[in-house]
């Protein structure tokens, strides 16, 4: 009734193959972008903004990367963090040795860091894979994550160790470090998290994520057709780490306003790999799903007893919630094993065809 | 194709937003970001703990302060600055009068923001040491003393007073790898090169705490003179279980003030013997301020803590006692100054810089032995308290020094440095120029 697609008829292969074939999609993301771009900014605190809508976009948007490299090329990674970690320390020395860089243009360039790195440390997927690969990821993790530390460049020798963003502006509105309103740097991510994710769309749509997706399934019958593999490993790895670097620039830069070095350990990576896996290996839309599962409930959770006048203690909360999200994840992925994005895809089948099934 | 989802959680998310109760109430809300979940509950819990009990005491004994209770609300961060930004957030959107970051990275992000939002942060021991100067850092506060204090402290009371007797030695510093083990580095390395000592500096990372034999195996190589500790959480009871394993003479071994936990010193008992730290706080669970917090507190059955423990007599947790002290007395004076109980957090700012714990008001509170008297000012955010030197003597830490105080013409000038280079990389940074000095 609501998603009914009699009479939408296609009359070109263009159509057919259109972003979106089904009317009501476009629709519904049209929706979903008046909110975002719209009724969000009205409406929301800045606690909102810093605790929910930031953090949920920008991990979304490093597991759509995690999920280009794991989910459409088969390629099993566990140095996310590592690579978020190059993109935030390289925006860190582009921002502090050219300050009059625009800070959108240095976190597009970080990126190429976090792909260049990507790229070096994905050499072994050329004849290693699965867990084996894991595990050289796995090195990178560590490795990166400890030349953060020992590397005093990198960290323009702050006593510290850590990074502290600076405030830069742009068109006139300050966008990063302390003196940033939580809205300008909400409608950044959104820009950058929107653009990113339409160019993903396209890439995995077209000809070189076809070739990624047929990596994954067989690699030995993807050559036999003529699939370069080294090209299609290596691209799969420089495109997943660019992302990657940019959700890394902008973890930092748009959200925590201070890292250390610790902040891209193994449990970031963790943390990715769980939102891309629950959210649905293989789909774009799974990332959203699952970052607001992984990073958004948690704090919903954390209110409500509040909400409700419960005189629950703080660390309390904190145990419960470990409890209810643990217990969600392993519910989610015995109803529905490929992720909530499937899920969703199932209800939307459901959707067209209500209310009259076979 | 997207989701239905996010429209119906973001439906929820904005209800709870709406229906967020505004109490309007009038209470004094003063919170805290605990910690009593992770791997550094085990410091963090009884810090929490007499925070927490000695506003309650306050709210119990006397009605809260000037006549308005004390909200003293937790928001759990488990030590880990992504729940910092959260419970910062939240904090303030709820009308916090104070921050209270504890943990030196979260006090990293939340630094550069207190000249925005203008909101006092109160980190009492720890966070920045050049947070003294209070031109430089107008909203934040470390009282009664800095990291760098400390370690100059420690370097008096290893050496007797005289730094040039410690000329040729070695000493090593065993430090947790984080912004807080960090923090004195520049210190110890300015020391060395005036007093021609060696300076070994080895970092414990947040993996290893709990397992430390690389390290003391490079402390039995190098065998150093000293082994100077800034550890935290469970690195505490790893470097000491470690050092009695490997029978490094404890009185070599000194730490700063955190590493002065008994339950850590108990689980090796005698075998720590002689083992000491610098601690501005001293137990005294007779006193009368202790007394106090016992009969309407704890007697009253209103703490959380764990008496079986024996939690009370703590230095841990009398420390967390005087923390709430000091911030009771600056809200008391901020009170005073702005002649209504229903202060504002520019009025606590003000009152914070006019805390004066001096002897009389010590024995006012009936805590003379368990801190030594400091004030802050309008340039002098940390008061620059003294310090004793303390040693466990198997069961329970004694004072075996007078008090120590900082070195401040080595310090000073750092800080200066320290802080001009920190509003240089925050630029636009707002100076309060309103101090006289």
């Amino acid at each position: 009734m609501f998603y009914r697609v009699a009479g939408q008829y296609k009359t070109s292969y263009q159509a057919d193959y259109a972003l979106f074939p089904v009317k009501q999609d476009a629709l519904l993301l049209a929706l979903i972008l008046v909110v975002a771009f719209v009724v969000f900014p009205l409406t929301a605190s800045d606690f909102m903004f810093r605790a929910l809508l930031i953090p949920v976009l920008i991990y979304a948007l490093a597991a759509l990367g995690l999920n280009i490299l794991t989910g459409y090329a088969g390629q099993l990674s566990l140095g996310t963090g590592a690579f978020m970690g190059v993109g935030a320390y390289a925006c860190y020395k582009l921002v502090t040795i050219f300050p009059e860089l625009n800070i959108i243009v240095a976190i597009a360039l970080s990126g190429f860091f976090s792909a260049a790195v990507g790229v070096a440390f994905g050499l072994p997927s050329l004849r290693i894979k699965g867990f084996y690969l894991a595990i050289a990821t796995l090195a990178a993790q560590f490795f990166l994550v400890w030349l953060f530390q020992k590397w005093a460049w990198l960290y323009n020798y702050n006593a510290s160790g850590a990074i502290q963003v600076p405030n830069t502006q742009m068109f006139g509105v300050t966008v990063t470090g302390a003196r940033a309103s939580a809205m300008s740097q909400y409608f950044v991510v959104l820009s950058v998290v929107c653009i990113v994710t339409f160019l993903a769309i396209n890439i995995t749509r077209g000809r070189i994520g076809r070739t990624w997706k047929a990596v994954r399934d067989m690699d030995i019958a993807a050559e036999l057709v003529g699939i370069n593999l080294m090209k299609a490993k290596l691209s799969a790895f420089f495109v997943s780490s660019y992302i990657v670097g940019i959700a890394g620039a902008l973890f930092v830069f748009l959200w925590r306003g201070a890292a250390e070095a610790d902040l891209f350990d193994i449990q970031l990576s963790f943390r990715v790999l769980f939102i891309a896996i629950i959210g649905g290996l293989g789909s774009i839309l799974g990332n959203y799903l699952g970052a607001l599962l992984i990073v958004a409930l948690p704090v919903i959770i954390g209110t409500v007893p509040a909400l409700f006048g419960l005189p629950i203690s703080s660390a309390m909360v904190e145990h419960l919630n470990t409890m209810i999200i643990g217990a969600l994840i392993i519910g989610f992925l015995i109803v529905e094993p490929h992720g909530l994005a499937r899920f969703w895809a199932v209800i939307r089948e459901k959707l067209i065809i209500w209310p009259f099934p076979h | 194709m997207k989701l239905n989802y996010t429209t119906a959680l973001a439906a929820g998310i904005l209800s709870a937003g709406i229906a967020a109760p505004a109490l309007a109430q009038e209470v004094l809300k003063l919170p805290n970001m605990s910690y009593r979940t992770g791997p550094f509950a085990a410091t963090g819990t009884p810090h929490m703990n007499g925070q927490l009990d000695y506003m309650t005491m306050l709210n119990e004994r006397d009605g809260g302060i000037g006549g308005v209770r004390i909200v003293f609300e937790e928001c759990e961060t488990g030590y880990n600055t992504e729940k910092g930004v959260e419970c910062y957030e939240k904090l303030k959107s709820e009308g916090a009068l104070v921050t209270q970051p504890w943990s030196t990275g979260i006090t990293l992000q939340v630094l550069p923001r207190t000249n925005v939002d203008e909101i006092p942060m109160f980190a009492p021991g720890y966070g920045f040491s050049a947070m003294q100067d209070g031109r430089t850092f107008k909203w934040a506060f470390n009282p009664p003393t800095s990291y760098w204090d400390g370690a100059s402290m420690i370097m008096q009371g290893i050496s007797d007073g005289n730094l040039d007797s410690l000329n040729g030695k070695k000493i090593a510093f065993l430090h947790l790898d984080h912004p807080y083990g960090k923090e004195p580095l520049p210190l110890f390395e300015t020391l060395a090169e005036t007093h021609g000592f060696q300076f070994l500096p080895i970092p414990v990372g947040l993996t290893e705490m709990q397992n430390q034999s690389a390290q003391w195996l490079q402390i039995r190589r190098e065998r150093p003179d000293f082994v100077i500790m800034w550890g935290w959480g469970a690195m505490n009871a790893g470097a000491i279980t470690e050092a009695v394993k490997t029978r490094y003479p404890m009185e070599q071994f000194v730490s700063v003030w955190w590493g002065a936990h008994e339950p850590d010193l108990k689980l090796v008992g005698e075998g720590a013997k002689g083992y000491r730290a610098i601690s501005w706080n001293f137990v005294d669970s007779e006193s009368k301020l202790m007394q106090d917090v016992k009969t309407h507190v704890i007697d009253a059955g209103k703490s959380q803590l764990n008496q079986g423990a024996g939690e009370f007599d703590t230095t841990a947790y009398q420390r967390g006692i005087l923390m709430s002290v000091i911030l009771a007395e600056a809200v008391e004076a901020a009170q005073e100054e702005a002649g209504t109980p229903m202060i504002t957090q520019e009025q606590l700012r003000k009152g914070l810089e006019s805390v004066n714990i001096d002897e009389a008001r010590l024995a006012e509170l009936g805590a003379e032995e368990m801190m030594a008297p400091f004030a802050m000012s309008c340039s002098n955010h940390t008061g620059h308290a003294s310090a004793w030197m303390i040693e466990w003597d198997g069961e329970k830490f004694v004072k075996v020094s007078d008090l120590l105080t900082a070195d401040r013409a080595v310090i000073d000038p750092m800080v200066e440095k320290a802080s001009a280079d920190y509003a240089a990389a925050n630029q636009p940074w707002q100076m309060n120029d309103d101090c006289a000095e």
